[in-house]
């Protein structure tokens, strides 16, 4: 959290509407892209933003600053789509914690610039594989990914085991091999 | 592309996707609508208009019953007076039931009150 940020909450905790708004306006892309990638209706995420940030401000003299304040949001949006889809809190208690290995994290999906199409059209293939997945992958990889959270901070934000987050970044990502598979076998028999 | 991807590249290329996955612009700024709700929020005052209404109305009826009290005839007092002797007594020979029943429906109602937290461990 940036001293800028710590100012500004501080003042948005003594009553400063001026300081509530930089707040707003910082973090509410954040917040909406996460409701969007759960609920995928454009007026519902905008909905959920809104009621997240008014939730913030009815609850920011109870913030103590032991989380970083988008987490805390995060944490908020997430209570939020939790009550708007009934499944989504069970779906992800069900993942369990089996997997607590993760899949490396590489750099270049390609050193040689001649692929460098192929894997754009890759690229763009897998962005709609993300968006087909279902509502708790989504909602787990827009946390790791977008709003660039390590695993424990999503454990902490979701209120679940940190097994069940790996478990559950971990199929997400075997269902993307799979749709990767699936694209391959099309260039094949092409 | 002639051979199929190294599990290498297949990682890399998803790694890159979910890297590269991209932010979805937001349509309109919600500052403007969150700073107008918040701004209409006020903090409930200590008493309000309800408290107001509610003990006007408890007053009213302490004051009927009182007047109505005062209007009775003596005959009619002395009745409600047995009756509520009578009922007194009725109360002090089942306490012994009434007491373990209470103690017992209170123990009760705490164990209800973890029911939610017994379940979350149990999942």
């Amino acid at each position: 959290m940036s001293g800028t940020e710590t100012t500004l909450i501080q003042r948005a905790q003594k009553g400063d509407h001026d300081a509530f708004a930089a707040l707003v306006e910082e973090h509410q892309r954040y917040i909406f892209n996460l409701a969007l990638r759960v609920v995928k209706d454009e007026n519902e995420a905008l909905d959920l933003a809104q009621e997240t940030f008014v939730r913030a401000w009815t609850a920011l003299p109870n913030f103590k600053g032991q989380s970083q304040f988008r987490t805390w949001l995060y944490r908020i949006v997430t209570n939020l789509c939790y009550n708007r889809l009934s499944n989504l809190r069970r779906s992800l208690n069900d993942l369990g914690d089996d997997m607590l290995e993760n899949i490396p994290e590489t750099d270049s999906p390609f050193d040689n610039p001649a692929h460098e199409f192929e894997s754009n059209e890759t690229r763009g293939y897998l962005h709609r594989a993300i968006e087909g997945l279902d509502e708790n992958y989504r909602l787990l990889i827009t946390l790791r990914y977008q709003n660039e959270l390590s695993y424990e901070e999503i454990a902490s934000t979701l209120n679940l085991p940190l097994g069940t987050v790996k478990t559950g970044i971990f199929r997400a990502k075997a269902q993307l091999r799979n749709a990767l598979a699936a694209l391959e076998d099309s260039w094949i028999t092409a | 592309m002639d051979n199929r991807l190294t599990p290498e590249q297949e990682r890399a290329l998803i790694e890159d996707a979910l890297k590269n996955y991209p932010l979805a612009p937001m349509p309109r700024s919600i500052t403007v609508n969150v700073m107008a709700r918040i701004q209409k929020e006020v903090h409930p005052a200590f008493i309000t208009w309800n408290d107001f209404a509610l003990s006007i109305v408890i007053a009213v009826c302490i004051g009927a019953l009182f007047f109505t009290m005062q209007s009775l005839p003596p005959i009619m007092v002395a009745k409600i007076r047995i009756q509520g002797i009578l009922l007194y007594q009725d109360i002090l020979v089942n306490v012994r039931w009434l007491v373990p029943a209470v103690l017992f429906g209170l123990a009760a109602f705490f164990f209800a009150l973890t029911i939610p937290f017994l379940q979350r461990e149990l999942k």
